[in-house]
């Protein structure tokens, strides 16, 4: 295809986008609508994937002991950890510690505690993995040892995380997926109005030896551009909106003193945000205008 | 040029617009495809430019074989017939120059091409003045002229006409057929379909009637009716 004739092309696209304002709004319109609603699942994912990353991120177990074991066996399973090759740091949490943290974590209600001493609770040990892909097979190990009572760790939150992410995987999927279909329809009517407006002058250049291509490009280019101003809209809309939320959350989480959860900055996920809503918008656009003139270029 | 060898067609609806049909039209040649309404006229110019396909038989145009074209090669056929309708066709949006200029860029030609070209496809049909006009500012006579600019500017070998003149006066008629003949006389090759008995008796060419599907008369200098036959085609 020559430059002019993708002028050509692009110029009638353009000019048709604008001679049918009214409908391109409405198109335009409904691509954003379910671009923002893809947005906002999309949004959602990536944030749940994140943390879930960070807790991944935090390998930590904690071995508790038998309460009534005595030092003498308290030792042998401090050895045993050690030994371990899977293991790399371990940290005692001796029963006054954990008697001192209660306490804390009591905070008023302290006096709860009163006339107990810090014999009733168990040592426990805080370990970090080297490697927590291993995690599985570590906590196994180490529930053989004698002595141990219960070992703790993060392992099973993260899977009920992930499988309560991949629902909303679907879910996200599955809507998006009928939003985007019903944009495709939106679309190729609003085509289809352009094409129509336009039959006697697509049966003229069929008459004079137009290529079909030739005659369907600029409505192509129609579609492609309604899809490109949705996706555009949607995503200015989409960033602006979840700057707003992760500030006001984030600054929660700070007074809150917390940091369990954090949410993604935009500019961390803006770039493929980006390129799959303009994907999207663009594709759609473009389907929706094929599949509305294929009825006319039968001549 | 043209060439129908045992070509039929049959419409869905099962009507038989034309039957065994043999003919061969040559480079150059003045043809007046004449006939009743329904007579097959209009189809036998639409398997020329294959909007239609023959249930039967085979057609060569310009060296195709258009019986048996890809779909995909409609548009060059195409590009070597120029066609001016009855109902003249123009884009009422675009000027006279505008219109001509269409049937070239889609061809992709060269802009250097369209502007040698366009002067000379207006100044042949005698609009040069008009350019710069919309269609619906200009007379019947006038919007045909333009259409049978656009349908010469791309120089095709075949030039095909339906009815050209079912739209005009007789005076504008004639000036439209006198165009005709003068593109003719330039080497193109020129059928006209029409029911324009005095300008087809006056200009003494090849004439080919038709009859319910069938030829029933192809004759060199010919009129639009047999004589003698008269009162049998007009009872």
């Amino acid at each position: 295809m020559k430059v002019r004739t993708i002028k050509y092309i692009f110029n009638e696209g353009v000019k048709n986008v604008y001679k049918n304002r009214l409908m391109s709004l409405a198109s335009i319109s409904t691509i954003t609508a379910s671009l923002i609603i893809f947005g906002i699942f999309y949004l959602i994912i990536a944030n749940i994937n994140h943390n879930i990353m960070k807790l991944k991120e935090q390998p930590e177990m904690q071995v508790f002991c038998n309460p009534e074991l005595d030092d003498m066996g308290v030792k042998l399973v401090q050895n045993a950890l050690i030994r371990n090759s899977n293991i790399a740091e371990v940290t005692m949490v001796t029963k006054e510690e954990a008697f001192e943290k209660i306490k804390e974590m009591l905070d008023e209600d302290a006096d709860l505690l009163e006339g107990l001493d810090s014999s009733f609770l168990p040592v426990s040990f805080i370990i970090k993995l080297k490697d927590i892909a291993n995690s599985g097979e570590v906590v196994k190990e180490l529930k053989k040892i004698n002595g141990v009572d219960k070992v703790t760790y993060p392992q099973k939150t993260m899977e009920i995380i992930s499988k309560f992410t991949n629902w909303i995987h679907v879910i996200s999927i599955v809507l998006t997926a009928i939003l985007l279909i019903i944009s495709v329809f939106i679309i190729s009517n609003t085509i289809k109005l352009t094409v129509f407006a336009r039959r006697k002058e697509i049966s003229i250049m069929k008459y004079i030896g137009a290529t079909n291509w030739f005659i369907r490009w600029p409505f192509i280019v129609e579609g492609i551009l309604i899809g490109f101003i949705g996706a555009a809209v949607s995503f200015v809309i989409s960033g602006f909106f979840y700057n707003r939320i992760e500030n006001r959350f984030t600054q929660e989480l700070i007074q809150a003193g917390t940091d369990i959860i954090t949410l993604l900055k935009f500019n961390e996920i803006n770039l493929p945000m980006l390129v799959m809503f303009m994907f999207l918008g663009c594709t759609v656009g473009a389907f929706g205008s094929i599949i509305s003139i294929r009825r006319y270029l039968k001549v | 040029m043209i060439e129908f060898i045992k070509v039929k067609k049959v419409y869905p609806n099962d009507v038989v617009a034309l039957n065994n049909i043999n003919v061969k039209i040559n480079k150059g040649e003045f043809v007046f495809l004449v006939g009743q309404s329904g007579s097959g006229k209009s189809t036998f110019l639409k398997l020329i430019l294959k909007e239609e396909d023959p249930t039967e038989g085979t057609i060569f145009v310009n060296g195709y074989e258009v019986s048996a074209m890809k779909r995909r090669d409609i548009p060059y056929l195409r590009r070597s017939i120029g066609v001016v309708f009855q109902d003249f066709r123009l884009l009422p949006d675009k000027t006279v120059y505008e219109n001509v200029a269409f049937a070239m860029r889609i061809t992709e030609a060269l802009p250097k091409e369209i502007r040698r070209q366009v002067p000379m496809a207006l100044g042949l049909v005698g609009l040069s003045r008009k350019a710069n006009v919309f269609p619906n500012q200009l007379s019947g006579g006038e919007q045909q002229r333009v259409a049978v600019a656009r349908a010469i500017v791309n120089n095709p070998s075949i030039l095909i006409a339906d009815e050209p003149t079912g739209n005009l006066d007789p005076e504008t008629s004639w000036e439209i057929m006198k165009l005709l003949v003068d593109i003719n006389n330039r080497g193109t090759t020129v059928v006209v379909a029409t029911h324009e008995k005095s300008i087809v008796d006056s200009l003494k060419k090849r004439v080919i009637c038709l009859d319910r599907g069938t030829i029933i008369r192809d004759q060199q200098k010919g009129t639009y009716e047999n004589e003698g036959t008269h009162n049998k085609i007009y009872i």
